[in-house]
């Protein structure tokens, strides 16, 4: 594991995508390439490759190049030494058995044909009970091709393995089905229930869709649970999370939580040892329709915030605007001041470059508990300090 | 190697050594959009050459097949076939051809503005210029890979060479088709 951590894998890329190489070998390909720059670079482009390659169309021969051969063939026979022995053994019989033959073959083809074709699929293991991949209980192993369901009953769970890139543990009473799966997308949709997913692939390889949000891993692990009403809590344990809409994204680190709701998307990552005070208040800043409702409940996210709570704040001061973007930098700024060159009317502007430097400061501070579970720490590390577009988008979230 | 091809049992190839034209244009049937696209990838684009080479291919199978003694799969067999055709033409074309001519022949259609919002189409027809401009040891292990579906056993098997070099020769042939269209490199393009 160690030769396979220091030694470069950009060699391996292709055949990591096309899952040619084993599951460890993955594992420790994907371990490499999130500490490694320079294979993460290599491994963007040939993804990119393999993306173009998959667009190369089959061609349909032309429909004359059978009758310009069929002559062509009759001349080769005709001239070749060896008669055929096959008429020579009483023709009608022998007549009769390839029409058989071909007619069989025919029909065969025609069934074949008629079948959808064979769909990538997924391992799923039994965990608990009788989990079911569409009608069908699976007894131990099933395979989730892509647009089944699995389903859990108030006493079945089920493990999934994503590709060669992970695995998700499937709860009781949860419904999910597979989306996609290809070198650069793995994609689960999960409309009710709880999830753990444990992954190990470079930034953006596995996604899971909810109804009010999108989980795309950044190399993590996490649980996901999607409530009755379509709203859905994440807990990321290791690496990062970001959930997102079309609207809304949060960026989620180890030790953190976000809600979703549907019609609004994802709310703003806290850390889950926040006062239950910051976390109501916090509910209420992201959901409650009522402004004067927004209003009192952001002075109670200043008042109750904690240094840890840049996170947060940091959300809400890149969603905010006027007088709410001014109290919310005037609060981070008082936890972590921001370095010299970074002005309090350039942060107010969002200006790119003081943006970038404060997040430099910030984020080490964001990045400091929970990880390592899956991943080894000194990975991790070496990815929160490359962070692979990671500071782009916390620095880009789009205002609300 | 599923559908169609499983079709291709030992009886049918055993109709064929013996002459048998139906079974022979069974074979024919199942085969011939995968050897045309090879061909057709292989020519640049020409598909007057592409039709040569498909004919030439299933004429050279229909009289070695009686050689087909089933030490491999008829597959890796039929694709070995293939792809030497596919580099003898590209050996005779070069002896033939003025260089000049062999350049331009590797740049069909017109180039398309890089603002321009490309449709799948659009981007199929980028690849396959694209596919045409890299070397044949680079562009056949992707043609078996995406078109045929190999493994990469299947590819080493069909190209005698190991896997590992099937890999690398992929890995080089993606990195090649990135940096050629990497303007496409944008998610816009794609409709993502």
């Amino acid at each position: 594991m160690i030769r396979m951590f220091l030694r470069h894998v950009t060699k391996d890329i292709s055949a990591y995508c096309h899952g040619e190489l084993s599951s460890e070998e993955s594992k420790q390909f994907a371990e490499h390439l999130i500490a490694c720059a320079k294979c993460r670079t290599k491994f963007e482009e040939v993804k990119l490759g393999i993306k173009l390659a998959e667009q190369l169309p089959r061609l349909s021969a032309p429909d004359h190049l059978w009758s310009e051969l069929e002559p062509l063939l009759a001349k080769q026979t005709t001239s070749a030494a060896r008669p055929s022995v096959f008429w020579m053994w009483q023709s009608q019989v022998a007549a009769a058995a390839v029409l058989l033959l071909i007619a069989s073959v025919g029909v065969f083809w025609i069934y074949k044909s008629s079948r959808a074709p064979q769909k990538p699929s997924w391992l799923v293991r039994r965990l608990d009970g009788a989990p079911k991949i569409g009608s069908e209980q699976i007894s131990n192993n099933g395979r989730l091709a892509i647009g089944e369901w699995l389903e859990t009953d108030g006493s079945s769970r089920a493990q999934i393995d994503v590709a060669t890139i992970g695995n998700v543990d499937i709860e009781e009473n949860s419904r999910v089905r597979l989306l996609q799966t290809r070198p650069d997308e793995h994609r689960l949709e999960l409309v009710r229930g709880k999830m753990s997913a444990r992954i190990w692939a470079p930034p953006r390889l596995f996604f899971v869709d909810t109804p009010s949000a999108v989980a795309a891993d950044y190399g993590c692990a996490y649980t996901l649970e999607v409530k009755d009403d379509g709203g859905s809590v994440l807990h990321v344990t290791s690496g990062w999370v970001a959930m997102e809409s079309k609207d809304r994204e949060s960026i989620v680190p180890a030790g953190a939580s976000c809600e979703t709701r549907p019609g609004v998307g994802p709310g703003t990552a806290y850390y889950e040892d926040a006062s239950p005070a910051f976390r109501e208040a916090l509910t209420k800043v992201d959901f409650n329709p009522d402004v004067a409702v927004r209003e009192t409940a952001l002075a109670s996210v200043l008042d109750q915030a904690r240094p840890r709570d840049t996170l947060t704040l940091w959300h809400l001061f890149r969603r905010s605007d006027g007088a709410d973007r001014e109290r919310l930098y005037d609060k981070l700024a008082s936890f972590v001041p921001p370095p010299p060159g970074v002005t309090r009317e350039g942060m107010l502007r969002f200006d790119e470059k003081m943006t970038s430097q404060w997040l430099d400061v910030l984020e080490p501070m964001w990045t400091g508990n929970g990880g390592g579970k899956m991943v080894p720490k000194k990975v991790a590390d070496a990815y929160f300090r490359v962070r692979n577009g990671l500071s782009r988008r916390l620095k880009d979230m789009a205002p609300k | 190697m599923v559908m169609a091809e499983q079709l291709i049992d030992g009886r049918v190839i055993e109709a064929c050594q013996q002459g048998d034209r139906d079974a022979f244009q069974l074979l024919f049937e199942t085969y011939k959009d995968k050897v045309f696209s090879i061909a057709v990838y292989s020519s640049d684009g020409d598909r007057t050459i592409a039709d040569d080479i498909t004919q030439q291919i299933f004429l050279k199978l229909f009289t070695a097949i009686r050689q087909f003694r089933g030490d491999s799969e008829f597959t890796t067999w039929l694709y070995r076939l293939v792809v030497n055709a596919c580099l003898d033409e590209r050996r005779r074309r070069r002896r033939l051809l003025p260089w000049g001519e062999m350049v331009a022949m590797k740049k069909p259609g017109e180039r398309k503005p890089q603002e321009k919002q490309y449709a799948r189409l659009e981007i199929a027809e980028a690849v396959q210029a694209a596919i045409g401009e890299l070397k044949p040891k680079f562009r056949l292990p992707i043609l078996l890979k995406y078109i045929e579906g190999l493994s990469y056993d299947e590819i080493a098997s069909v190209m005698g060479c190991s896997k590992g070099t099937v890999a690398s020769r992929l890995n080089r042939g993606h990195s090649q088709l990135a940096k050629r269209l990497s303007h496409l490199n944008n998610p816009e393009v794609w409709g993502d």
